[in-house]
């Protein structure tokens, strides 16, 4: 006696790959069945944010009320195992609390949700919920909202929502009040060089607040990112150059200011993975897009595309000075496999000069970040040991920014910073050039 | 039918809404009268209502649908006699319906005798009956409720040269209530009427009886002290009759109209009817609970009277600026259908027509604590006419088949008090009761048993209520219980299915039977009870322990 099982097999493939994806855990689906559809989402990914989670909840709830009172509304919490009571404070603050200091009265029931789905912070796992919660949900608008910010007011919520309800967006990209030396990563690198590459001026590519459309999330959901041996990282950057490369229409709107976090030395190879890494490694699938791309252009813009503060702060620019210096001298065999002769030869020439004298040109700078791209696209070594090298080269960039700006206006930071971008765009055949040797 | 000899009646009423003038004309002249109306007392019977409150019915110049008397103590010449009158209070009663009809406490007709002496000289002995004021600058803190048609709650007397209060039409004059002689006779009235055997009184803007300077002249204690006073008389003299009161106000100034027990037995609540619509619209529970859990405990021999549409606009006094908001653009987006501050459409109309959604609205009427009202018309899903004035849109003739004039009368048509509804969806042709009573599955049909299951149990009229509160906010899910009885009402007010999940732990071990096809359902475990809705679908279950 002989069985058919052909028919079978399909089903059972099935079967395996639906078990596979099933990530979410029956208890949040039973949740989210109670939200049912909804119109706008918002996202708050926490681990251990108990100091601000509250305030930021209420933030968001009094821009709901505000702004959406008609809305079908739900705050969708995925959190990383915290312990010091977060989920516990983010289901525990009530629409109702609003009313006596806003006067505000909620129209509909405003659900907020929480899951935990581990035992440590994950963005990328909290980014699939908050995207698998939104198409299941049929969200037609979602932001995320950082869940550190102390200065999240409620109208970040309209800034990230009302692009994509009232002009139909699909991706909000933030814009800040920032001071000039912070966020040297998105000025000197992230910003710069995906403008060059795609031809966008997107300030803040590397999103903590964001907002984009239910569309946009059930495409990226969809897509191969979440089980590619990255661990997800830089999840936030992927997302918006997954928008980017897929002609999503995107606007950047202007939220107010960003905190000034204190970063250590040891942050950098961690921010660089998360940003730098996904950079880099979408160029080989993308480089169609990005080939093409000449110049750049201005993207729509709600209020201005930055604003500078200028407050005096403390640097330690000897050590940045030692620590480029010293990277240099130390990885100098690691370089001589990622970057040109010419290109070494002149770090190693900039590395001895004086620190009051110390300048890493533009130019240079832009060679270096090209030649690690093009290495990092053929792995001539570990690609992580890529994206480590590139730490100490960056601190020197970013020592001399923070001395070409040290008595800087805004305009002149600005200067600066578009003197940097064009200088990406002017070397962009440098980059295509590199790409096609090593291929 | 013998009437129910119970003074708490009221509790289990189902009351029907009706201006004689709209239901059925006897005698060709276009205009509907008590005569019509005996007639179809038992089509009101059969469709299962206990109660009729009839809209005045007094002689009046109509310019405010009958609100404007002119002689409280006798009929419109237009409705027929007293003695018409007297014969369907007795055939009603013989029917097992009570009736109760209105009375416009606050205000008269300015063609009302006593008004025109008032006016005729200040030295007239009724000059006092009304409010009069040498300048139109007091009271200055009241608000206008006919936002648009008065500019003021003073109008200027050309005849005796002096302005007199009026908080609606300004040819309404109010009643002086500090005036005992009006007082003593406005208690005669009502006593004339109970006395030919009237079940109970409609109440008509009782807030306002009593102006006081530095307050907005609503729910003075002095207007709640003459309200207790004509209950005292009416407890003493007329046992087992009702006080309906009409005040539309929010839940905590509503309350002191109960009192202890000993002002009104009934008062509409008004803040509700508007959130129905609210929740259905937003497929959300928060504004009905919201409003139920602001509403006060009443004493025990008193009730909530509910109603979803009446012969007024839907009010929406009772809301906040962004829900009224709200419901003009869910409802009214047509500007014509507004009016002050409500919404001039029947109850069909504003759902769209939809059967689920009507259906639905009734379903929560009905099985809200309180006693529902149905308005003439509904129970048909009659439609409306925006292009006609004030409130006359929901005040058309009843439909009562597709023949000449709808079955309403057999005068030429020009000569209707009101033109028909004609329009091809809410047209006498296509709705009517003729042929609903013809099928099985007709809108009235279901009115008919849904009134019929309400009718079964005393639960829904006198039972205490315990909100569920499942996560799905789209389900209204409560318990009404009265002694060992208990009935769960579930709602979907969601276009959606949904599935819902009820904490039932309380009423564990009792199997849910329901009521409208007295079907049993699994017995309620350890487990949330599980349940699914199609859209805007709702169940009644009888809990039982068996």
């Amino acid at each position: 006696m002989t069985h058919d099982t052909s028919a079978l097999m399909p089903a059972v493939r099935t079967e395996i790959k639906l078990a596979e994806e099933n990530f979410l855990t029956d208890d949040f689906l039973r949740q989210l069945i109670n939200v049912g559809e909804v119109d706008i989402l918002i996202g708050v990914p926490t681990h251990n944010n108990a100091k601000t989670i509250g305030a930021i909840v209420q933030a968001i709830q009094g821009g709901i009320l505000r702004w959406f009172p008609r809305e079908r509304a739900v705050i969708i919490n995925p959190d990383g195992g915290s312990r010091d009571g977060t989920p516990e404070l983010v289901t525990g603050i009530s629409i109702d609390d609003l009313r006596p200091v806003s006067n505000l009265h909620a129209l509909r029931t405003l659900h907020c949700v929480s899951t935990l789905y581990g035992n440590g912070p994950s963005s990328a796992v909290a980014l699939r919920t908050i995207l698998a919660a939104a198409e299941l949900l049929r969200a037609k608008a979602c932001i995320v909202m950082s869940p550190e910010s102390s200065h999240t007011e409620g109208d970040w919520v309209s800034k990230l929502l009302l692009p994509i309800r009232k002009d139909g967006f699909d991706l909000v990209t933030p814009t800040y009040r920032r001071h000039k030396f912070d966020g040297l990563l998105v000025t000197n690198l992230l910003y710069p060089m995906i403008r060059a590459l795609y031809g966008l001026r997107i300030r803040e590519p590397y999103m903590q607040e964001f907002g984009f459309s239910g569309g946009l999330a059930g495409e990226f959901l969809l897509q191969d990112v979440w089980n590619d041996g990255t661990n997800g990282r830089g999840i936030e950057l992927r997302f918006a150059l997954s928008a980017i490369t897929g002609r999503q229409r995107i606007c950047q709107s202007f939220l107010g200011q960003k905190d000034h976090v204190e970063r250590h030395a040891a942050d950098l190879v961690p921010a660089l993975r998360e940003t730098v890494g996904p950079l880099f490694s979408g160029l080989e699938s993308t480089l169609r897009t990005w080939s093409n791309v000449t110049g750049s252009q201005p993207i729509s813009t709600i209020g201005p595309d930055h604003e500078v503060l200028l407050n005096p702060v403390r640097v330690n620019r000897k050590r940045l000075k030692e620590m480029f210096s010293s990277g240099v001298a130390e990885l100098a065999g690691v370089f001589q496999a990622i970057l040109s002769p010419a290109t070494l030869a002149e770090l190693q020439r900039i590395a001895g000069l004086e620190e009051g004298n110390f300048c890493y040109p533009a130019e240079l700078w832009v060679k270096t970040v090209y030649e690690f791209a093009a290495s990092y696209q053929k792995s001539v070594i570990s690609r992580d040991h890529i994206i480590q090298a590139l730490a100490p080269l960056f601190r020197g960039r970013a020592l001399t920014f923070l001395l070409e700006n040290r008595n800087g206006t805004a305009e002149d930071v600005e200067s600066n910073i578009e003197g940097l971008c064009l200088e990406f765009e002017r070397l962009k055949p440098y980059l295509l050039q590199l790409w096609k040797s090593r291929e | 039918m013998p009437l129910n000899q119970d003074v708490l009646w009221y509790k289990d009423a189902i009351i029907y809404q009706v201006h004689v003038r709209t239901f059925y004309d006897s005698n060709g002249d276009g205009i509907g009268d008590f005569q019509g109306l005996e007639q179809k007392l038992g089509y009101l019977q059969e469709l299962g209502v206990n109660a009729i409150w009839l809209m005045p019915f007094f002689p009046s110049p109509l310019r405010d649908d009958g609100y404007d008397i002119a002689d409280y103590n006798a009929v419109h010449s237009g409705y027929g006699t007293l003695e018409d009158f007297r014969k369907v209070l007795e055939s009603a009663h013989n029917r097992g319906i009570r009736v109760i009809i209105e009375m416009v406490l606050n205000h008269t007709s300015d063609q009302h005798p006593w008004f025109q002496e008032s006016r005729s000289s200040r030295d007239n002995p009724r000059r006092d009956w009304y409010v009069w004021s040498e300048t139109d600058e007091r009271y200055q803190a009241t608000r206008i409720i006919f936002l648009d048609t008065e500019k003021s709650n003073w109008a200027w007397d050309p005849i005796s040269k002096a302005y007199y209060w009026h908080r609606f039409f300004s040819h309404q004059p109010d009643l002086n209530y500090d005036n005992p002689a009006v007082r003593e006779q406005m208690w005669k009235v009502m006593s004339f009427w109970l006395e030919m055997g009237v079940d109970g009184f409609r109440l008509d803007a009782v807030p306002y009886l009593v102006e006081r300077e530095g307050t907005n002249c609503e729910n003075l204690p002095e207007t709640h002290e003459i309200l207790k006073d004509i209950r005292r008389r009416l407890d003493e003299q007329f046992p087992g009759r009702m006080l309906l009161a009409e005040a539309n106000q929010w839940p905590a100034d509503l309350r002191p109209y109960f009192a202890e027990g000993n002002e009104f037995h009934m008062a509409f609540h008004f803040p509700l009817m508007p959130r129905m619509f609210m929740g259905l619209k937003l497929e959300d529970r928060k504004p009905i609970t919201e409003i139920l859990q602001q509403t006060p405990e009443i004493p025990a021999s008193c009730q909530w009277s509910l109603f979803l549409r009446n012969h007024d606009e839907l009010t929406l006094e009772m809301v906040t600026d962004m829900e009224r908001d709200y419901m003009y653009d869910s409802y009214a987006e047509n500007k014509t259908m507004r009016l002050n501050l409500g919404i001039r459409r029947r109850l069909a109309p504003l759902l769209d027509n939809d059967r689920r959604r009507i259906e639905l609205m009734n379903g929560m009427l009905m099985s809200l604590p309180g006693t529902p009202i149905i308005y003439y018309g509904d129970e048909i899903g009659m439609g409306d006419n925006i292009n006609l004035g004030d409130r006359n849109g929901v005040r058309t003739p009843m439909q009562w088949s597709g023949g000449w004039n709808a079955g309403f009368s057999e005068a030429e048509p020009d000569r209707l008090y009101a033109p028909l509804i004609q329009n091809p969806v809410y047209g006498y042709p296509a709705v009517n009761v003729l042929s609903q009573l013809g099928s099985e599955h007709s809108l009235l049909r279901w009115m008919q048993r849904i009134i019929m299951v309400r009718a079964s149990s005393a639960v829904f009229g006198r039972g205490s209520i315990e909100f569920l509160r499942p996560a799905n906010h789209r389900i209204l899910a409560y318990v009404r219980r009265l002694g060992n009885e208990a009935v769960l009402a579930v709602n979907n007010l969601s276009s959606a299915a949904q599935a819902v999940e009820l904490d039932l732990k309380k009423y564990k071990g009792n199997i849910l039977i329901e009521m409208s096809g007295k079907n049993m359902f699994p017995r309620v475990g350890d487990q949330p009870y599980l349940l699914t809705l199609g859209p805007y679908q709702f169940y009644w279950f009888r809990l039982r322990r068996i």
